[in-house]
């Protein structure tokens, strides 16, 4: 493993990350992204979103996450994160698992019965 | 679509502790690994020879930045004929304590397939043949085997699930809970433990270190010395040069 990651930036800089606090940081957001993608579910779940609405509203949440995690990062989040986009698209399908699992758990509780 | 009409008390009785029983079985599952298993003992021997293949691979790597006198020392330390480390170090292949690995196969049957079988079973049999919940968007025809296991009726629609693919969605859904709840590198789901099995991913010791050595000794013998900072003086002097004259 290696203990450093670099990025070159537009200028031709080379910029050093340390590769076990990048590791925390997307660990951390990870798990953001899943009591998100959890929520969410419950939501979707209990409002009886069906059908197509409902991954709509999936895909809303993940966005709305992204934002807050950068509006959390500031201006600053390069320090934090080497790339902006692999933010908003990491463990997509699993947080749909689990979005997908709640969503089903709490509609079946409050609207099938 | 036509409406179905469930009773409620499938919800309290058969839909509720599906969710629960899978969520505390996988609880479960991990606190009795975290009980059960052993600390593997590295011997001592292994510790060494492993730490003297990482220094002779970042020989390997990085001598170009010695001097030519201490490239040579150090792979002399390893590869001379007569004393050199890979050379003298004579290990038997390592014969893995049989006992133990068998202990450890039981081990981990026992935390991965046996939950898997009994859990599994079990539900199954104490909640067979309920329809019992809708999932919220429509699925084409070819999900109702999946969804629908233990219920074979044609006419009903697909997007409705029976209770034992309610636990298997489970099962499959409450991963990435688990791994919120119980923190990173949990045991409480079989699906990557067996994966993990599949790669071998524990694997950091050479397994036999007898022909790790000789691998890494002709590695390093046929590694020529190449000074990297040769013309190092002359470039430093360049690059001093061209600052003072810009």
């Amino acid at each position: 493993m290696n203990r450093v990651r670099t990025r070159t930036s537009k200028t031709g800089e080379i910029i050093a990350y340390s590769e076990g606090v990048i590791r925390k940081n997307i660990s951390a957001v990870e798990y953001c992204r899943t009591s998100m993608a959890a929520i969410s579910g419950c939501a979707a779940g209990i409002l009886g979103l069906s059908g197509t609405l409902g991954f709509l509203f999936y895909f809303l949440s993940v966005f709305v996450l992204w934002l807050m995690v950068l509006a959390k990062s500031g201006i600053q989040w390069r320090k934090y994160f080497i790339n902006r986009r692999n933010l908003l698209t990491n463990q997509f399908m699993g947080g749909l698992c689990t979005y997908v699992l709640f969503w089903t758990f709490l509609y079946g509780m409050v609207h099938v019965y | 679509m036509t409406e179905l009409l469930i009773d409620p008390d499938i919800r309290v009785w058969v839909f509720l502790p599906i969710v629960l029983i899978t969520f505390l079985v996988g609880i479960v599952r991990h606190y009795v690994s975290i009980l059960i298993s052993t600390q593997k003992k590295a011997e001592m021997t292994q510790i060494m020879d492993s730490q003297a293949m990482i220094r002779a691979r970042l020989l390997r790597e990085n001598g170009k930045y010695l001097s030519a006198q201490s490239f040579s020392m150090r792979k002399n330390f390893f590869n001379n004929e007569e004393t050199g480390y890979f050379k003298t170090q004579k290990r038997a292949p390592v014969a893995q304590n049989s006992s133990a690995m068998l202990t450890d196969m039981v081990k981990g049957n026992f935390i991965n397939v046996l939950p898997m079988v009994v859990i599994g079973g079990w539900i199954n049999w104490m909640f067979s043949g309920f329809v019992t919940t809708k999932v919220p968007f429509p699925l084409t025809l070819r999900f109702k085997p999946m969804l629908q296991r233990g219920v074979e009726l044609a006419s009903l629609d697909a997007a409705w699930v029976s209770s034992a693919s309610w636990y298997f969605l489970n099962v499959f859904g409450l991963r990435s809970i688990y791994t919120l709840v119980l923190g990173e590198n949990n045991h409480a789901d079989q699906t990557q433990a067996q994966a993990d099995a599949m790669t071998g991913a524990a694997m950091t010791m050479p397994q036999d270190p007898k022909a790790a050595f000789k691998a890494e000794w002709e590695a390093l013998e046929i590694t020529e010395y190449n000074n990297a900072l040769k013309n190092i003086d002359a470039d430093m002097l360049n690059m001093a040069n061209e600052a003072i004259a810009s």
